[in-house]
């Protein structure tokens, strides 16, 4: 783990947050720590660079662009689990991929542009792996926030 | 409807906003609309839900969130709503979902826990065992992330 310092982590609390539409948003953001846009854009680019700030943008609803999305799962032999998690993650209607400590070795999750897509994909894995992924298309979703609070308080 | 410059703008935004001083001036001038169209438009977005959250995600695993399971539960049809509304109240679920089954995988809700350590998320897992009266679930600790990233839309025609 990276060592943060007590910036760093206001600036990431405050990075998951809405981010504000305004022509200078950094300085905006760093006013709020107490730094310069210049510094908070340096600590940003930095923990960019190291990998802990992911993705700076914007998170789409897919489904409000008429796409559809579902969770899937495959039981792999362990020994080659993470090659076939892998041949599965190149493809790119795959968001997230991982492996799990459970029977179902591999999830993922696919988003596609309609239901016969996803079952075009899904009989493309099962002729690639020989391995048939069940699918679990979601009913309702109470919640979707991957934010994260790690500020120390 | 959306027009190709929205659609731009969806692209773009979902690949990224650079970090620079005006990262909306650097974007519009790539679109060659103005700034104060592009914030219109993203304005727009977000009303109609299209662009959930404008800003940053992290690498919870490197910021100190070690510990991340799912967990599938078996939830009885009518405690769906109830079950659903208490969990999406807790700060440690970030997901959670109702989903179809299959035949040998009765489970039908889901929630993804983060925690500091696998330890804490087992004691969280327990206190919403108690708390929500659920005793049948399988716990899906995290393994290994192969791919995170997200979906690219209209790049193929714009």
């Amino acid at each position: 783990m990276h060592q943060l310092d007590p910036l760093d982590k206001k600036l990431l609390q405050i990075i998951q947050d809405d981010f504000p539409l305004v022509s200078e948003p950094f300085t905006e953001i760093g006013a709020r720590v107490g730094l310069s846009a210049e510094e908070t854009l340096a600590r940003l680019k930095k923990l960019k660079q190291k990998g802990i700030l992911r993705h700076f943008g914007a998170s789409i609803n897919s489904r409000k662009l008429g796409f559809v999305t579902t969770l899937c799962a495959v039981s792999a032999p362990a020994e080659k689990e993470e090659a076939i998690a892998k041949q599965i993650a190149i493809r790119p209607e795959v968001t997230h991929c991982y492996l799990r400590k459970h029977k179902f070795n591999i999830w993922f999750t696919l988003v596609a542009k309609d239901w016969p897509a996803v079952e075009k994909i899904l009989e493309e894995i099962a002729k690639e792996t020989g391995l048939r992924p069940r699918h679990f298309p979601a009913r309702k979703m109470f919640k979707l926030r991957a934010v994260f609070h790690i500020a120390d308080n | 409807m959306l027009d190709n410059k929205d659609k731009k703008i969806i692209a773009a935004l979902s690949e990224g906003l650079p970090l620079t001083l005006r990262p909306y001036q650097a974007l519009a001038d790539e679109l060659g609309i103005s700034e104060e169209e592009l914030f219109s438009r993203i304005k727009k977005l977000k009303e109609k839900g299209i662009i959930r959250r404008l800003g940053g995600t992290i690498r919870h695993d490197q910021a100190g969130i070690k510990g991340n399971v799912m967990v599938a539960w078996i939830v009885p049809q009518e405690r769906l709503n109830e079950v659903g509304q208490k969990c999406a109240g807790f700060p440690f679920i970030t997901h959670c979902y109702v989903r179809e089954t299959a035949p040998d995988w009765p489970y039908n809700f889901y929630t993804m826990i983060h925690a500091k350590s696998e330890d804490e998320c087992l004691n969280l897992v327990k206190k919403l065992t108690e708390e929500l009266a659920l005793k049948d679930y399988e716990l899906l600790f995290t393994k290994k992330e192969i791919v995170r990233r997200m979906r690219r839309y209209f790049s193929e025609e714009i």
